[in-house]
């Protein structure tokens, strides 16, 4: 075997797509709930934060419980909080969501720093109930495919869920309809007599779930019950990039985050031969040329239309 | 109503904000040290001020990161905490959380008579310390260009206890290939590796050894999946680096059924059936005693900078309190203790990106 080839069978192996399903299913789970937000007009920042309260509050129901559930249902609880916390200061009180975003996320880290402190003393927490990963005989038998989508947390498979009940919901519901006029064309919608406010309102709620939801897989379904200060790492960031990529769509979305996990399993496996410095840029090369891409399909369209 | 709604939201948006200040832990710790000082001011002729109970030193811990690693930063908080117990020491906690390190830095000197800087981030104290020369400063982990005549430098001779890790590692391989996760591509970092390296060579020369690195210190996840990876590539030991991120290194080894081994604090108890020993690095007790020779009248050491190695004790193998689960042999550990002795008379001369 040439050294090129050993290098291709590390960096493209089965470990390499299997990380890459758990690393995009938090992103992914956040970026469906920022999608909901920004079809409703509100650009939100404030995942980042989100993620982090879903994942320490997921980690201390699953501790005071002592059951993964009870974990699970107060991440749910909190992300409820949340979503209606940032709905009422942007929607009801029209605060600037670009400052509650950030507030949110400083508010969530100074929050949950403290909280696990005078929860868990000074050395944070492991090891509490975690959510099973799911074991499917029938897949086993599959090669490539069933290793790679075997064996996976519970939080996987559900977000594939999410993805197809999110794109039913904004595009083939009327409540979808309303979600995106409330954006776009907010007048509009009032003068069909539906508040555009209240559908903000809902954006605001989905987006707090969902961004609890991948909290939560990064604490009790990636790791076995662990809470880690600020061990949201800048995911609600990348989350808000693949929903400006995707255009607000949620399959287009989990399609980004997939990206993301793909090129950070594939720098991992690179840094046996790359400078380790260089592969960590690959996330934000994506991030710029996704930018690119986006802003170079915007104007080919304005074209289109002033032709037309 | 218009302005009670801005009100309320401006007050809602304040207390968010708070709460970041929330976490930032930056407690005086009044000295529970009470019987020293009241025999202390009982000795003294009367007359003496009543404030007797007033802290001889004050001393600020100012860590880069923030606590709660299990490792290296909270063997410095041990070690404040040891010296506030037996000294009349007021201990000021300030953790920067990765940002505004002078700023924090300056704060402390300010309000305190020593400064101990932990971590390699700290590279302004050569600028702030000649501003407060009555202020001693000590700086964790890393040293000054020049040396600065109230700044002690403390390093750690991180590769000589890596040398016995990767030593261990080898020995106990079954695959004969081990593995390293890094927090980042950064000197101090590498030291661990480069001695790791040479120390599962020195085992056997066949043993391949694999690294990467997180690019983060606080979170587990990436670090399980950076030992995942280096499994995928079959390492059955795995060294963790990576401060809190490391947490995620056991349980990655947990979940394939190998081994992984601790960093800086002795860290077996987090979970005796996968962490085989740990590589002590005890910033805390070189905290503690230089602290101890100052308030004893001896501040020779400042003005340059102090390597905290094998030697003297700072650096070595930890395998777990007495009575914890032991997957190291007896006659492995007596060859590490050999090579420990070669370390120390020189015999073995450890690599180093210091």
């Amino acid at each position: 075997m040439s050294e090129f080839e050993k290098i291709l069978s590390t960096v493209f192996s089965v470990g390499t797509l299997q990380q890459m399903l758990r690393s995009a299913t938090p992103v992914a789970l956040a970026a469906i709930g920022g999608s909901m937000t920004e079809h409703a007009g509100i650009m939100n920042i404030g995942m980042d934060g989100m993620i982090l309260m879903g994942a320490f509050f997921g980690v201390l129901g699953s501790f005071l419980g002592q059951s993964a559930l009870a974990g699970l249902g107060l991440a749910l609880l909190i992300g409820v909080l949340v979503g209606l916390f940032f709905a009422l200061l942007v929607v009801r009180y029209k605060s600037d969501e670009f400052i509650i975003g950030c507030a949110l996320n400083t508010f969530a880290l100074g929050l949950t720093s403290y909280l696990s402190r005078s929860v868990f003393g000074n050395n944070g927490t492991k090891g509490n109930p975690a959510l099973p990963a799911l074991h499917l005989p029938f897949l086993s038998k599959i090669p490539i495919l069933g290793p790679m989508l075997n064996d996976q947390s519970l939080f996987v498979y559900l977000t594939w869920i999410v993805v197809l009940l999110a794109w039913l919901f904004v595009y083939k519901t009327p409540y979808g309809l309303w979600l995106r006029a409330s954006g776009e064309k907010p007048d509009t919608l009032r003068t069909a007599g539906i508040s555009p406010k209240r559908m903000q309102w809902i954006a605001s709620l989905l987006c707090g779930i969902l961004c609890a939801l991948a909290g939560a897989h990064l604490s009790l379904g990636q790791l076995s019950g662990t809470f880690a200060e600020n061990m949201s790492n800048s995911r609600g960031y990348i989350a808000f990039a693949c929903v400006i990529f995707a255009a607000a769509h949620p399959g287009k979305a989990y399609l980004a985050a997939l990206m993301f996990g793909f090129f950070e399993a594939i720098g991992l496996r690179l840094q046996s031969y790359v400078s380790a410095d260089l592969t960590n840029t690959i996330p934000y090369l994506i991030t710029i040329i996704m930018m690119v891409y986006v802003v170079a399909r915007k104007q080919q369209r304005k074209k289109k239309l002033a032709r037309a | 109503m218009k302005p009670m709604k801005k009100i309320i939201c401006q007050l809602l948006v304040f207390v968010m904000m708070l709460t970041l200040f929330a976490g930032c832990k930056n407690q005086d710790k009044p000295t529970d040290s009470k019987p020293a000082d009241t025999a202390a001011a009982d000795s003294k002729p009367s007359g003496s001020e009543p404030g007797g109970s007033e802290p001889s030193l004050k001393l600020a811990l100012v860590v880069a990161g923030q606590f709660g690693d299990r490792s290296f930063y909270d063997s410095s908080w041990e070690g404040a905490n040891r010296l506030a117990a037996e000294f009349p020491i007021q201990v000021t906690q300030i953790e920067c959380g990765n940002e505004n390190h002078t700023a924090q830095m300056k704060n402390a000197a300010d309000k305190n008579d020593v400064v101990v800087c932990v971590g390699w981030e700290f590279y302004e104290i050569a600028d702030v310390a000649p501003a407060y020369p009555d202020v001693k400063f000590i700086w964790i982990d890393n040293e000054t260009e020049e040396p600065i005549p109230n700044v002690l430098n403390i390093t750690y001779a991180q590769n000589e206890g890596s040398f016995l890790a990767g030593y261990i590692a080898a020995a106990m391989s079954k695959t004969g290939v081990v593995g390293a996760v890094g927090g980042e591509d950064q000197p101090v970092i590498n030291d661990f590796i480069v001695g790791y390296k040479q120390g599962a060579a020195a085992y056997d020369p066949k043993v391949k050894v694999v690294t990467n690195y997180a690019n983060s210190y606080d979170d587990p996840a990436k670090g399980k999946e950076c030992a995942l990876a280096l499994a995928d590539q079959k390492a059955d030991v795995i060294f963790q680096i990576a401060s809190a991120a490391g947490d995620g290194v056991f349980e990655a080894a947990k979940e394939r059924g190998i081994y992984a081994i601790g960093v800086d604090s002795d860290q077996k108890y987090i979970d005796p059936e996968v962490i085989i020993c740990s590589m002590k690095k005890e910033v805390g007790n070189s905290i503690y005693d230089a602290v101890k020779a100052l308030l004893a009248g001896d501040s020779s050491k400042w003005g340059s900078t102090w390597v905290a190695d094998m030697s003297n004790g700072y650096v070595g193998i930890g395998y777990g309190e007495e009575g914890s689960t032991q997957q190291v042999s007896d006659e492995i550990k007596a060859a590490v203790e050999e090579m420990e002795q070669k370390i120390i008379s020189g015999e073995i001369q450890v690599d180093t990106t210091r």
